[in-house]
């Protein structure tokens, strides 16, 4: 590794990286929005969403415009939520283990969604994403409430989110036993997709992860101070405190509407952080905004997968995150010990 | 110039740690803060770090201390926070983020740091990630931060605590090194042998209130410094004029 320059040390953060993360998105999209049931190729796809010359008319125009096109986006939108989320909370918990449900989010937004599957007496369910919004930030608020105002302790903010976790998922299973017609869509809602993409969902969902991200990444340089003691933090010059908790609030909104906009995609946030800093061995959170772009292209081709592979029935994205999220995992897990070595 | 302290108090709760304090700590010299477990040194520390309330005056340059944010303090902490998967160069290199704003990666940001990592013995490690070092390669780390950081102040919390004899000596030569660039000096140590080689003020803290403090071979050789230890070390002179403290065996 380049580690010395005319006596100088080498940059941390190379941003060709950043920039080559931004090619691969925009490629895996474009691709994405190609690939289907109905072919269209690359080049179509690129002059119709982009209006150019030649574009495509009639039903291949409506598939690109108003099917696959809203997914491609909800996509990008929730995979970079979930990926910068679980890479913000990682470094504020020093925990590399820590993923975007950890303080009560999915479990309230669990919650939220089978309180409006299971209510007999309206139908509910087109305000689905709205009570599982709702069960994710309560969830998340009660768990800083209980760990004391000041959050003066990452850990007691990680038990407290652990308690009300599980708090939830037990009235949440109560709730299922009551009323068992509605296991399959509280289950299938729990796998997650992206099936329900509309234009409508991806504006009301890249609002609230457009403000997210914008702050995590205006606070991204300052988030390496809280890789060390607040003491240390202090002395170059941040309030960890104050910083925590604009970190986890920006996340926690991040992460409450990746999933009421599309159920629980498990992985996203743990494997796609550590994809990056794996792959370049740098753990700073300049990354930030590469690990956005990386979890992005990773769940628009997940989701193609998913909607692709047993065609025309749709496998669970989370069935494909998984899949081949974790052997990938493991491998740069591997590389990485050998190169630390 | 010097830091006055004046009647400073500091509370946890109910608890008094810092009971109307008042000193004044030279700028330029090497401050040494002794005392028994819970004498209150570490949140004195804490104190000019800006990050504890209190109640009374401190003030660093005629400036109050927890008004002033831009004031450049460097802080080594006994027990550091290892970051995980992050390497020589980018943990010195966050030292930098008070003098040039965070995350600047400027050349002269990063020659600067090539300096201070050549200074340290650090240089050849940059590229090695903080959590394989050893306890006193890890310590000269913390160092060089400090170095980089370019401070008015540095505080460092039992420099020596975790390390054998050999790294002791090099890592307080390499804070005389710091001194020699002009910057204040302040530190607790439980070694009094080495506080009294090593610094040249000592301030003799007990149950939060200030026995003695002034030049280092008087505080020595005080009944105070023995009296803040319940009257069990032993002080000697050995011919080379130089003073060992250690705990004595019997109550004398």
């Amino acid at each position: 590794m380049l580690s010395t320059e005319h006596g100088a040390i080498a940059r941390i953060w190379n941003w060709r990286i950043t920039a080559f993360c931004g090619l691969i998105l925009f490629l895996v999209a474009i691709a994405a929005v190609s690939f289907g049931p109905i072919e269209i190729s690359f080049f179509k796809v690129f002059k119709t969403i982009f209006d150019l010359p030649g574009a495509s008319t009639g039903i291949n125009r409506t598939v690109i415009l108003e099917l696959r096109l809203p997914r491609v986006i909800l996509g990008i939108l929730v995979g970079a939520a979930l990926a910068t989320s679980g890479a913000v909370y990682q470094t504020v918990f020093h925990n590399p283990l820590a993923d975007p449900y950890l303080l009560g989010a999915a479990s309230g937004a669990g919650l939220g969604a089978t309180i409006a599957i299971t209510s007999t007496h309206h139908n509910l369910s087109g305000a689905l994403p709205i009570f599982a919004f709702l069960g994710g930030v309560l969830a998340v608020l009660t768990s800083f409430f209980i760990s004391g105002k000041f959050f003066a302790d990452p850990n007691s903010l990680l038990l407290s989110g652990i308690a009300v976790g599980s708090f939830a998922t037990a009235i949440q299973t109560y709730l299922q036993q009551r009323h068992s017609a509605a296991l399959r869509p509280v289950y299938s809602w729990i796998l997650g997709d992206l099936t329900n993409a509309s234009w409508s969902v991806v504006a009301w969902s890249a609002i609230y992860i457009a403000i997210a991200l914008v702050i995590l990444f205006s606070v991204a340089k300052q988030l390496d101070g809280l890789m060390l003691s607040d003491e240390e933090a202090y002395s170059l010059g941040i309030n960890p405190k104050r910083l925590r908790i604009i970190a986890v609030a920006a996340a926690t909104l991040a992460t409450a509407t990746a999933v009421s906009a599309s159920g629980l995609i498990g992985f996203v946030g743990i494997v796609v952080p550590h994809l990056v800093r794996g792959l370049t061995h740098r753990v700073t959170n300049r990354s930030l905004i590469t690990i956005a772009m990386a979890g992005a292209a990773f769940l628009v081709l997940a989701d193609l997968g998913a909607r692709t592979l047993l065609s025309p029935a749709e496998l669970p994205i989370g069935v494909i995150t998984a899949f081949v999220g974790a052997p990938f995992f493991l491998v740069v897990l591997r590389n990485r010990r050998k190169v630390s070595q | 110039m010097s830091i006055v302290v004046c009647d400073l108090t500091v509370r946890y709760g109910e608890k008094v740690v810092l009971d109307d304090l008042s000193l004044e700590i030279a700028h330029g010299k090497w401050t040494c803060l002794v005392g028994p477990n819970g004498a209150g040194k570490t949140t004195f520390l804490k104190v000019l770090l800006g990050m504890a309330p209190y109640s009374g005056s401190i003030q660093d340059n005629g400036v109050e201390v927890f008004k002033s944010h831009n004031r450049n303090v460097a802080f080594v902490p006994q027990h550091p926070q290892i970051p995980q998967g992050m390497t020589v160069a980018e943990y010195v290199m966050l030292g930098r983020s008070k003098k040039d704003g965070w995350g600047n990666e400027s050349l002269a940001s990063r020659s600067y740091v090539h300096k201070v990592l050549t200074q340290t013995n650090l240089f050849g490690m940059q590229d090695n990630l903080v959590t394989h070092l050893s306890g006193g390669e890890m310590q000269r780390a913390l160092i060089a931060r400090a170095l980089a950081q370019q401070p008015e102040l540095i505080l460092l919390d039992e420099p020596t605590s975790a390390l054998d004899l050999h790294h002791q000596i090099s890592v307080l030569n390499n804070i005389e090194l710091l001194k020699e660039s002009g910057v204040t000096v302040i530190s607790t140590m439980h070694d009094l042998t080495l506080a009294a080689l090593f610094a040249e003020q000592l301030v003799v803290l007990k149950a939060g209130k200030v026995l003695l403090s002034g030049d280092s071979q008087v505080v020595i050789h005080s009944s105070e410094l023995k009296k803040a230890y319940d009257n069990r070390i032993d002080v000697y002179t050995l011919d080379s004029g130089r003073s060992v403290i250690v705990a004595s065996k019997y109550d004398t």
